[in-house]
């Protein structure tokens, strides 16, 4: 893991397609970054659906948020993480490419400068 | 992040994501913002993002023995001149528009509450990096 005492937390809980707070929250992410201000996300329950490989948001009229995820990485995101717990629970074996599964412990938070959940 | 090692008392921001008369948010903050203003600490700016916008339509009529969450943030921030901020892109996709909005995507009302006004994330990543501390207020969905 990069140093991060300087990098702001973003944590994204709401699953991708039935709540519009994870995409509000990437918004928030992608501000932050085009304000040259460091930011990480951190997918934790629900939202680790956010990484899920292959989706399609076309079945319910909507986009598709891994291609909203690629272009945060354009904008500067420093890096991405999943709970790893999550990852198991939701039986997700495999993710989007460049994502850090990690234990969304207290340790893990602790080591950024500030920790959000929009 | 501001050093707060000095006697001076810390400058807040608050965002407030969860709207009136469906989560307690609005009020949470209201209660929260009074308090900081008469303990005579300063309240940079208060951020009104998703569902949150929803404090600031003029349309809100509640049942007249509930509160007004507007018009009590409303008063609020005329006798502190402070002037909560509606993020744009939430208030644009939840339907409340000022009057530049309503022209500029032709519809046929505006309907921002007087007192408050519309602009960009750019005003909460300023508070973000500006306030002492950012206190956030859920919908609690």
């Amino acid at each position: 893991m990069n140093d991060t005492r300087n990098i702001l937390l973003l944590v994204i809980d709401a699953p991708p397609y039935g709540d519009w707070r994870g995409r509000e929250a990437l918004d928030m992410a992608l501000s932050l970054a085009a304000f040259d201000q460091p930011v990480a996300l951190m997918f934790r329950g629900e939202g680790v659906n956010w990484l899920r490989p292959g989706q399609d948001g076309s079945a319910t009229d909507q986009k598709t948020v891994s291609r909203n995820l690629g272009a945060a990485r354009m904008f500067g995101l420093a890096d991405i993480y999943a709970d790893e717990d999550a990852l198991v629970r939701f039986g997700i074996d495999k993710t989007e490419p460049g994502v850090d599964a990690v234990p969304a412990n207290a340790a893990f938070y602790a080591r950024f400068r500030e920790v959000i959940q929009p | 992040m501001p050093d707060v090692s000095t006697n001076r008392k810390p400058g807040y921001s608050l965002v407030i994501t969860g709207a009136p008369y469906i989560s307690q948010a609005p009020a949470t903050a209201f209660d929260f913002c009074k308090t900081l203003l008469e303990t005579g600490h300063k309240v940079d700016l208060v951020f009104l993002y998703g569902d949150g916008v929803q404090l600031a339509s003029v349309l809100t009529a509640p049942p007249s023995d509930e509160t007004n969450w507007t018009a009590q943030w409303q008063a609020l921030g005329k006798e502190h001149r402070i002037t909560p901020v509606a993020c744009i892109a939430s208030a644009l996709r939840r339907g409340l528009l000022n009057e530049e909005e309503a022209r500029r995507y032709e519809k046929p009302a505006a309907n921002l509450a007087e007192g408050f006004t519309i602009a960009g994330l750019g005003e909460w990543v300023e508070a973000v990096t500006r306030s002492d501390r950012v206190v956030y207020f859920h919908g609690g969905a």
